[in-house]
């Protein structure tokens, strides 16, 4: 069974979704941008201060962002037992999660990087020069991201309270993942300490490899009742 | 030998919570043959057809099909089963043409004549429409184009008459007495009493948790 195309097939099917019916699009580009405002106005005019915020400010929009697109991320596949239909096919339970996971993960990487231009405007951080570091850091960030919203948004899929249950559970995990991803495009921002952030960097590197490896092998536990 | 029937259940067991639903099923079924499952609603129809469909594990007791168990062989047992759920298991953003090449890639089979597949199910007009757009009766038109496309060996077809119309109705009747032509087994959750004693081999009744075989002239 060729595994690799049934994950694109899946990613394909939920990217098809969100530009067809722009649910998930609008929500989060409208509730990122008013994060990024209201933490801004609150700083004030203290330059300094608002330049030293600005990573911390972009991770905080991601990560609400990120639960509103977990939240979103199997709505299409509950209706009408769409989901139920799928699963009946035989593609593995890893497949699934796996193109769920990619369609997710492109998904907040289109809109960290809309959010980064917008971030550095707003709180008048210079674009670092090794933006490249910068890229792999909102990269792997939101890949980590990702990877634990689209586990525990299947976990939580069937439950009634699943707005107000996903970001419980949810954060307490995603916690290591936030504050690397901080530290890293901190170090890279402000101070510009390569070497620093490449140190972030490799724990976030490690971080996604545990939790991809973890999540992949038990992701059938998720969807089989 | 378990791998002669087309689905073998053992002693199955499945339960909500403290509530049994099924209790204890015993079954033989031989390929190529339509059986009809009464019973009233909350009797378990759906969930013993989830179960074959390995949607749903056992809490206890035995569930096979063509010999392979629904729990540990579940990638096995799907590659020889096709679903049809009451509201037609579609995705409200796809196109019918689009459900039939993604089913298609994930069964990895060559999608073959879509269009004349969407013709014979009477939705060559909407076949680029998004299912959002769709009737109900529609999308379990989609239904059974999916169903014929995954050219499987086992049907499980949960309430498959309703939303259908009249003609929509003898459409699945004919897919299905085509299908045992085939040697596919068919299993039909069903309140439709009329059509399903013409369509079975036989019938069996969900009853207080347990199976019984009835009669087709029998059926409730």
């Amino acid at each position: 069974m060729n595994d690799l195309l049934a994950v694109l097939w899946i990613a394909r099917k939920d990217l098809l979704h969100e530009t067809r019916s722009k649910a998930t699009t609008v929500a989060t580009l409208f509730f990122s941008a008013v994060t990024l405002v209201v933490l801004a106005f609150a700083i004030g005019q203290d330059e300094q201060l608002l330049r030293g915020a600005a990573t911390g400010a972009l991770w905080v929009a991601i990560a609400f962002a990120g639960v509103i697109s977990a939240a979103q991320s199997y709505q299409a596949d509950l209706e009408d037992g769409a989901f139920d239909h799928l699963l009946t096919t035989p593609v593995p339970r890893a497949a699934v999660y796996l193109g769920k996971l990619l369609a997710n993960w492109l998904f907040m990487l289109v809109l960290s990087l809309l959010m980064l231009p917008v971030t550095f405007v707003l709180y008048g951080a210079g674009f670092p020069g090794a933006w490249p570091w910068l890229l792999a850091t909102v990269a792997l960030g939101t890949l980590g991201f990702a990877l634990i919203a689209v586990f525990y948004a299947g976990l939580t899929a069937n439950l009634r309270a699943r707005e107000s249950l996903l970001p419980v559970l949810m954060f307490p995990i995603v916690v290591p993942i936030l504050l690397a991803s901080v530290r890293a495009s901190g170090a890279l921002v402000g101070v510009g300490d390569l070497e620093l952030a490449q140190g972030w960097l490799r724990l976030l590197v490690a971080f996604d490899l545990v939790y991809a490896v973890l999540c992949t092998a038990i992701y059938h536990f998720v969807v089989e009742e | 030998m378990s791998a002669q029937h087309a689905i073998e259940l053992r002693a199955l067991v499945r339960g909500y919570g403290r509530r049994a639903v099924l209790k204890g099923l015993d079954l033989e079924l031989s390929p190529g043959k339509v059986v009809a499952l009464f019973g009233v609603n909350g009797a378990g129809k759906t969930t013993l057809l989830r179960l074959l469909a390995t949607r749903l594990r056992p809490s206890d007791g035995k569930a096979l099909v063509f010999g392979h168990d629904v729990v540990r062989d579940g990638h096995e047992v799907r590659k020889r089963i096709a679903t049809l759920a009451v509201f037609g298991g579609a995705y409200a953003t796809l196109t019918a043409r689009e459900h039939l090449h993604l089913d298609a890639a994930l069964r990895e089979r060559a999608v073959g004549n879509a269009d004349a597949l969407l013709e014979r199910v009477g939705l060559t007009d909407a076949k680029d429409a998004l299912v959002r757009t769709y009737s109900s009766g529609m999308r379990k038109r989609l239904g059974l184009a999916r169903l014929l496309a995954a050219d499987a060996r086992l049907w499980l077809l949960d309430e498959p008459h309703a939303a259908l119309d009249h003609d929509g109705q003898d459409l699945l009747d004919e897919l299905v007495r085509g299908a045992r032509e085939r040697g596919v087994t068919v299993l039909m959750a069903t309140h439709e009493r009329q059509r399903s004693r013409a369509l079975s081999d036989a019938s069996l009744l969900l009853d207080d948790g347990r199976l019984r075989r009835l009669e087709p002239e029998a059926a409730p």
